[in-house]
Formats: structure tokens, C-alpha cells, sequence
């Protein structure tokens, strides 16, 4: 049973394989992927640029992201605006996003809208417009986006503190939004300068999934973006995170009903051989309600609401975090031994092969339901191509995941989870907290 | 609306033609015992969605016990005849199987969903099964979620965006009305395992239940596999809704003070339509060009013009029961004022100018085009889209006629339900934020207002 399961998923994802992704490099070294899917008369159109935070330097922190806003305000040919209206009224819709690592577009239209959304993507990728005036008003939205993300969130803000306490040297150490004196006072000329560093084309990589033809992607594609010209690329990052010498500790006081947790080992890059260990690690930990920490934390010893273990896919060595809700009345002091016990248990004791097997099938399960949707593909098949250098490692991620042994978790719990290598940073409610327990005044039923 | 600016499209986009989009062929069959059950083939995909509702929702609670239905569906997995909580979710965490419960919007129903790989059908609809029809609810597994839920009453508020929505529930529909009774320290309190079986037998029988099944199966093999498992669960006896109230257009205003808030959070809302309301089609597209979009009117006003916000938006409620129209978004201390203001002037230019041709054209081609992604795309939400076609009896025409009718929508038509929904008077207000700061400037919209404490329990009302 346990192998039959890997067996199937194996030929679920060697299926979606057949969907048959095609490749092409324009000779401007924008490289496209394409996977045609006619289920739904529909189109994902990805565009990933390898440019992110850990780009910027002190004093512009946070213009990767601001950029994306300003991607939509208006370029040569399809002013302020245009972007959204003309795909809106062709039935489309789009969002962006950036990381420390990227800078996603993603574009969802039907089918009818192929040649306008390439016509105003390659727009806005060469001839993006300056205007002194959207740029001031668009300061204050992205100032708004880190007031609604960090300022006024506990999770936001003691997330923030945490990276910043891991990393004292590389880039991962500011947050994506920008510190709020950066968000100030970015300057044109810094703008200009980043797009040209950005936003190459040689620096991205466009995936189409949905209802196309790819020899029309293709052609539309040398139409309407092979001219822009090859820049080049970002200034590689330099700075490496020199190895941690011994446990860090923050606390953030805040107004809040509940204190927060969240603890930080540093970790390897997505491209390590240690990352499908790592996830096969985080799933032990909390994926589910079998999940080590969810048993021991939340259900058998009641000390959490909740408990989640998890780390993103980067381009340079990041962190894996721990982020545990405390119940009422608990004292972090017992969630944080709790999880370092459970730590320990992993290092000292071989995980049951059955546990062990659990483990894989959520994680290759949950990958799977990532590829129901054109949107859910395109994204995996962008990701895989920008961090594990071949898109076609999506298709051989399940044998990876499968190769993962007792002995490599135990190997990796004992190389990361050392108490050298943690950071631990901890909200505490600030100012006058209701007694817990207590209940409404009566009569207002 | 303001002139296009750079209005150069060498790509003079004729308007887009959508072929209208339809439902996969599926079978519907009612049981003996009055179990509607749904099959919808879907190859392609080696899953298996299960999603059924339970009639009743959080409007079968007792008023005094708000939140029963919730736990109820909460525990279901926690403790069954065959499995206890911890062999439950070692099951289905083997078989990389997700197993959710909540409610449909408005809550009125229970919506319990699963999803499997198709190999493991059997085993996924047994543990399915197992909770729904069999859970045993141990005191012990009781104890631990109702004081967990309490816990959540109060981290809840610690997340202001979402805990607006809360405060908003209770003032619009007051605590008469299940949407605006809404479970706090009191209620959940209350509930003891007694409530929690007796509740279960009521709601999960027989003549109660919906179970659409989508995915990649065989349909012979999973229709009797279906019969033979829910067809054993009890008839009982339906549950019946309690009629239609639709909310009282009124003037109100609630401050909620969170003294280290940095910015201000606020909803202004007023009654809308129910799930089978004649004007939905073109208040979906009033809405659409109103605050239902990216560059609608108010994010066009509210962030792309100003910048005193991330986001603004608008939304028409479309339950089972009549709900609300509303606007919301949020802005720094500073500008709350401004912003409210603003909110209210584009309110008022929809309610007397309504949408231009253009606008509307753009609306249905939004609509047209967003549609199968958002509602046709996956088996889950294939499952769930007919789930409810066949709890609120809607026929296939509501998705297979759904292009026709909003091709049919006239100007005229979206004019009128501009100017009989959207409208500047009797207002409800609600506004979260640094009361000091803000609560001289806000005054003006209502001298009533009822100002609170986030640190108090509950969520208000009345």
C-alpha cells in the first residue's frame, strides 16, 4: 500500500509530464515555457524576473517590491491605467508579487486577449514611464501595504524582527516591503537605475499555460518581445550569511490578545541536496493533524492554537521557521522547550518508516493538487525552472522525495537544529490584558 | 468617468466573444432516505473531491449557544465509532487526504468537504463517512475544542482586517439575526457534548444532506459505493430555514478602539439581495464596475488616484438570506476622514450617474472572462457549484443560461438596481482604529455612534 500510492502518484505526475511543457529561448535570452491545456478556454501567463530584495542595499530596501506597483502605472504606448482597463474589458486579470528572491507577474485572461497582453507586457517591460506624480501617490500605497502587512499585523511585524535578528549580513535580513525610511524616500534616479537592472529580458523567464497554440505563443512572443534588447543582468549578490555563533533572542512588546512565537534555524538553498529532506522534515513536523508538533503542542499537551514549520524556495541559504501560537495563559517559555524536545526526538530517534511514508504521500499529494489549475502549474513550472534550474525537476521531485531516508532527517535535524544556529523571537503582549476566561456582560443576548 | 488618457491602442479590441460555458454532464439521484447525491465525472485529474452540505448551517443554532454548529462539524474527525481522533488523522494524512469543515456563505449550511486520490475511493469515503455519520464525540476531545474556540474568540483580534468583519456582522444584522449572532466567550461557553450529539442527530440525517462527488471514478461503482454508505444513515427530518428577513435599512455607527492602531479599517454596508433575487445578474455587474475589480471605482479613487489605501473594495452578499452591500477598505489614521469621505462621494456618483456603455461592456467581459476560473476550473469547485445548485434548487440553467442572461443585462437595468441598492442614506458605519484620534472627525457621520473596546469580550450588538 505505502509504495503503491508513491507508484501512482509517480505516474500522476509523469502524466502531467505528457501535457508536454515546450521550451524556446528568444535571442534576447528571455527563455518561454509553454504547456497547452484546453480544458478551460483560458490562459495563465507567468513572467518571472530573478530580481527580489535580496538585490537592494541599504537605503532603497523595498524598491523590488515597489516596482511591481509601478509595472502597472503606465508605460510608452499603454499610459497610467491602461493596463487594467484594456484587460479588464478583455476579460482579464492580473496580480503581481515579490520575494526576497523574485518578482512574479501573473496574468489570468481568456484566450481571446493572447496578443493584447503580450503587446502591453513587452510595453511595459521596455518603455516603462516615470511620472513624478504616480510615483508620490503610489509611495503611499505600498506605505499602506507595509502598515496593513507589518504595522497593524503581530504575525507581520514579529516575522520582520525575526529575519532581521538571523541575518546580520546578507541580503534576507531586511524585509520585502522596505524599512519605512526607505519607503520615503526612494528617488527617481534610483527607480530608473533598478528597472534597467530588473528588468531585462535575459533576466525572466514567461510561462503560458491554458488554451493556446504554442506556435501562435511563439510567434507572438519574436513579435512583440524578442526586440527588446538583452541588458545586463543584476550585480550577482556577494554577501554571504557568515555561520550564526550562538542563539539570538528578540522580543517584541505590542498590543495584542495573545503572544506570538516564531523560531529560526538557517537552512541551505532550494538547489541543496538537503532541500527535499527539509520538506519531508516540516511535514513531520505540522503538516496535518497527525503531525508531531499539532499532536504533542496543540492537541495532547494544549499549550498551542497552532503550530507550523516551513521554509520558502531561495536562491542563497534562508531560514526554516517555527511559528506557534500559544494558548492563554501559557508561558512561551513551555511552547518554545516543547518544540525543542520534539527537535531532539528528531535528531536521537529514526522516524518508523510508516510515519515516514505519511510524511512523503501529504507532501506529494498536496503537490499534486497544486496542478489542478493552469494558474497552479504555471507557477510550479516557473518555480522549478528560477530555482532548481530545470522546470522538468517538477516531474522528478516525487523520486527525490521518495529517496529521502530515516537516517537523511536524522542527519539534517542534527546539522540545522542545534541551538548555535536558532534565533528565537517572541511577541509579548503590551498594556492591560482581560483575565482569561471571563465572559460578556450578561443581558446583552 | 474621466477621459482615457494615451488612449493609442493600435490593437482597437473588437469586444470579446465568450462562448457560453457549461456544467460537465452529471447524475442526481435521491436516496430512500433522502439523501440528494450528486456524480460528476471528470477524467483527466486522478482525484476524487467529496463535498457535502449539511442543511442549517449556523442558523440551526440556539441563540444562546452560538457556535454549536461549528463545533459540531469541528469534532466530527475528533473521535468516531471505528477510529479514535489521533487514528482518524493518521488515516487520512496517509493517504494525503485533506478533510475540511465550514459553512456556505451566510452560513446556512454546514459545507464538509474531503479529497482523495481516486485509487484510495473506498478508503477516502470511509473515513468520510466515519465522521459524518458515526462520530462520538468524546467528552474529553469536546472539552479541548470549545476551549480552544475560546482562545481563537480572542486572537481573532489580534487581526484587525478579519476582526472587523466580526464587529460588522453584529451591528449590521444584530444578534437576532444568526449572520450577526456570532460565537463569542459567552456562547461557546455554554456548549456542552449533550448539545453536540443532539445536534448531530438532527442535522446529519438523511432528508438534511447534499453529497456531490467530482473527479476521476468510475460512476457505476462509485453510485453504489454511495447509496450503500449514506444511504444508512437515518432519514430524520429536514431542516426548515426560517423565513427570509431582510435586514432594517438604518442609520448606525460603531467605533472600535484599538488605541495602537496605525491605521483605520471601516466598512459602510447597507441590505442587498438574497441568492435568488431577480436583479443579481446586474447588480454582479454594477458591482463589478463599482468595487468588484482591480481598477473599479472606488480602488480607482481610494488607491490609484490618492494613495490613501492598499485596497478598496465593494461586495453584494448573495446567501440564502437577504445580506448586505458593502464597502470596505482601510487607511492610515491620518486620512480617515479623507478616505470616508471619499468612499461616500463615489457611492453617491454611482447612485446618481451610474455606469456609461463602455462601463458596462467591460463588466460582462470581466465577468465572461474570470468566470471558469473562478467556478468551473477544478473538481472541487465543480462539487461545490452543484451543491448548491441543488440545495437552493437552481437547475443547470443557473450556470448553463448564466452568459445569456448577463449579455441580456440592459443599461437601463444596471441604471436602476445603481440607483435602488446603492444608496447614500441610512448607512451602517463601522470603523476601527486609535478612537482618540480619530473619533472628532468622524463624529459628523452619525452623533449616535456607539463606540467600544476591542478588549471587550464579545463582538456588540444587540
Amino acid at each position: 500500500m505505502r509504495w503503491a500510492i508513491a507508484g501512482l502518484l509517480f505516474c500522476a505526475l509523469a502524466r502531467a509530464q505528457s501535457h508536454n511543457v515546450q521550451t524556446a529561448t528568444l535571442s534576447n535570452g528571455m527563455k518561454i515555457l509553454i504547456e497547452e491545456d484546453h480544458a478551460i478556454p483560458n490562459v495563465a501567463m507567468y513572467f518571472f524576473y530573478r530580481i527580489g530584495s535580496r538585490n537592494e542595499r541599504p537605503g532603497i530596501t523595498g524598491i523590488s517590491h515597489f516596482f511591481e506597483h509601478m509595472m502597472f502605472n503606465g508605460a510608452k504606448k499603454y499610459g497610467p491605467k491602461q493596463f487594467d482597463i484594456q484587460m479588464e474589458k478583455a476579460g482579464g486579470e492580473n496580480n503581481a508579487s515579490t520575494s526576497n528572491d523574485l518578482t512574479v507577474y501573473t496574468d489570468w485572461f481568456p484566450n481571446t486577449a493572447l496578443e493584447l497582453m503580450m503587446d502591453m507586457e513587452s510595453d511595459r517591460i521596455r518603455d516603462l514611464a516615470f511620472d513624478p506624480k504616480i510615483i508620490e501617490s503610489e509611495r503611499g500605497v505600498v506605505y499602506s501595504e507595509r502598515r496593513t502587512s507589518v504595522d497593524n499585523s503581530n504575525g507581520g511585524t514579529l516575522s520582520e524582527q525575526l529575519r532581521a535578528a538571523a541575518f546580520i549580513a546578507h541580503p534576507y535580513h531586511w524585509p520585502v516591503v522596505g524599512w519605512p525610511s526607505d519607503i520615503e524616500s526612494w528617488t527617481m534616479a534610483d527607480l530608473k537605475s533598478y528597472f534597467k537592472i530588473g528588468y531585462a529580458p535575459n533576466n525572466c523567464t514567461m510561462v503560458v499555460v491554458g488554451d493556446v497554440a504554442t506556435a501562435n505563443v511563439l510567434a507572438l512572443a519574436r513579435k512583440y518581445i524578442e526586440p527588446i534588447p538583452r541588458q545586463d543582468p543584476p550585480p550577482p549578490v556577494r554577501t554571504k550569511e557568515p555561520p550564526q555563533l550562538g542563539e539570538r533572542r528578540v522580543v517584541v512588546r505590542k498590543a495584542a490578545q495573545l503572544p506570538l512565537q516564531m523560531i529560526a534555524y538557517h537552512v541551505p538553498e532550494a538547489k541543496s541536496p538537503d532541500t527535499p529532506v527539509l520538506e519531508v522534515v516540516a511535514a513531520l513536523l505540522s503538516r496535518g493533524q497527525s503531525s508531531r508538533l499539532y499532536q504533542r503542542m496543540v492537541d495532547r499537551d494544549q499549550l498551542a492554537l497552532s503550530v507550523n514549520a516551513g521554509k520558502g524556495d531561495t536562491f542563497d541559504p534562508t531560514i526554516m521557521t517555527i511559528t506557534i501560537q500559544p494558548r492563554s495563559g501559557v508561558d512561551p517559555a513551555r511552547t518554545e522547550k516543547a518544540l525543542y524536545e520534539e527537535l531532539e526526538r528528531l535528531q536521537s530517534t529514526a522516524v518508523e518508516s510508516e510515519e515516514l511514508q505519511k510524511a512523503k504521500n501529504e507532501l506529494l499529494a498536496g503537490q499534486y493538487r497544486q496542478m489542478k489549475t493552469i494558474a497552479g502549474r504555471a507557477n510550479l513550472l516557473g518555480r522549478y525552472e528560477v530555482f532548481y534550474g530545470d522546470y522538468s525537476k517538477l516531474f522528478t521531485v516525487d523520486k527525490e522525495i521518495q529517496a529521502v531516508s530515516a537516517e537523511d532527517i536524522q542527519r539534517v535535524a542534527r546539522t540545522y537544529f542545534t541551538e548555535k544556529n536558532r534565533t528565537v523571537a517572541t511577541l509579548l503582549p503590551e498594556g492591560p490584558v482581560r483575565p482569561a476566561g471571563r465572559g460578556r456582560q450578561e443581558g446583552n443576548q | 468617468m474621466k477621459p482615457l488618457i494615451g488612449l493609442s491602442m493600435t490593437l482597437a479590441m473588437a469586444l470579446p466573444q465568450f462562448a457560453q460555458v457549461k456544467l460537465p454532464p452529471y447524475t442526481r439521484e435521491v436516496l430512500p432516505n433522502g439523501v440528494v447525491v450528486a456524480l460528476i465525472p471528470h477524467a483527466g485529474v486522478p482525484l476524487v473531491h467529496f463535498h457535502v452540505l449539511v442543511k442549517g448551517g449556523s442558523e440551526s443554532d440556539p441563540p444562546q449557544m452560538a457556535g454549536l454548529a461549528s463545533v459540531t462539524a469541528q469534532l466530527l474527525r475528533r473521535g468516531t465509532a471505528k477510529r479514535n481522533a489521533d487514528r482518524f488523522s493518521q488515516d487520512l494524512d496517509f493517504l494525503g487526504g485533506t478533510f475540511t469543515t465550514g459553512f456556505d456563505a451566510g452560513g446556512s449550511s454546514v459545507a464538509i468537504t474531503a479529497e482523495f486520490l481516486s485509487k484510495d475511493f473506498d478508503r477516502g469515503l470511509d473515513l468520510l463517512s466515519d465522521a459524518l455519520l458515526h462520530p462520538s464525540f468524546p467528552e474529553d476531545e469536546v472539552a479541548k475544542e470549545i476551549a480552544r474556540r475560546l482562545d481563537q474568540v480572542r486572537t481573532a483580534k489580534d487581526n484587525p482586517g478579519a476582526a472587523i468583519r466580526s464587529y460588522f456582522q453584529t451591528a449590521f444584522f444584530g444578534r437576532l439575526d444568526p449572520r450577526g449572532n456570532l460565537p463569542d466567550e459567552v456562547t461557546l461557553a455554554r456548549i456542552q457534548r449533550k448539545d453536540l450529539v443532539e445536534q448531530h442527530q438532527k442535522l446529519y440525517c438523511g432528508k438534511n444532506m447534499i453529497v456531490s462527488v467530482a473527479g476521476d471514478f468510475d460512476p457505476a461503482a462509485a453510485k453504489l459505493k454511495l447509496a450503500q454508505t449514506f444511504g444508512a444513515a437515518p432519514a430524520g427530518t429536514a431542516f426548515q430555514w426560517v423565513p427570509a428577513a431582510t435586514p432594517q435599512r438604518r442609520a448606525q455607527m460603531l467605533l472600535i478602539d484599538k488605541p495602537d492602531a496605525t491605521q483605520t479599517y471601516f466598512i459602510i454596508a447597507q441590505p442587498g439581495i438574497d441568492r435568488k433575487n431577480p436583479d443579481r445578474e446586474a447588480l454582479e455587474l454594477v458591482n463589478t464596475v463599482f468595487g468588484g475589480r482591480f481598477l473599479s471605482m472606488l480602488n480607482e479613487d481610494l488607491r490609484v488616484n490618492t494613495g490613501l489605501t492598499y485596497g478598496a473594495n465593494s461586495q453584494v452578499e448573495q446567501m440564502r438570506l437577504p445580506g448586505a452591500i458593502a464597502i470596505s477598505t482601510y487607511t492610515k489614521t491620518e486620512t480617515t476622514e479623507r478616505a470616508v469621505d471619499l468612499a461616500l462621494e463615489v457611492l453617491k456618483r454611482l447612485n446618481e450617474k451610474g455606469l456609461t456603455a463602455e462601463q458596462l461592456e467591460s463588466a460582462k467581459a470581466y465577468f465572461k472572462g474570470q468566470y471558469p476560473t473562478r467556478q468551473l476550473e477544478t473538481i472541487d469547485q465543480l462539487a461545490s457549484v452543484i451543491g448548491e445548485i441543488e440545495m437552493y434548487d437552481l437547475g443547470r440553467v443557473e450556470v448553463d443560461g448564466l452568459f445569456s442572461r448577463i449579455d441580456a443585462v440592459t443599461l437601463a437595468q444596471v441604471n436602476a438596481a445603481a440607483r435602488k441598492y446603492y444608496r447614500t442614506d441610512n448607512l451602517t458605519l463601522v470603523l476601527l482604529g486609535a478612537a482618540d484620534k480619530i473619533r472628532d472627525s468622524v463624529k459628523k457621520y452619525d452623533p449616535h455612534m456607539v463606540e467600544m473596546s476591542i478588549r471587550d469580550p464579545g463582538w456588540g450588538g444587540k
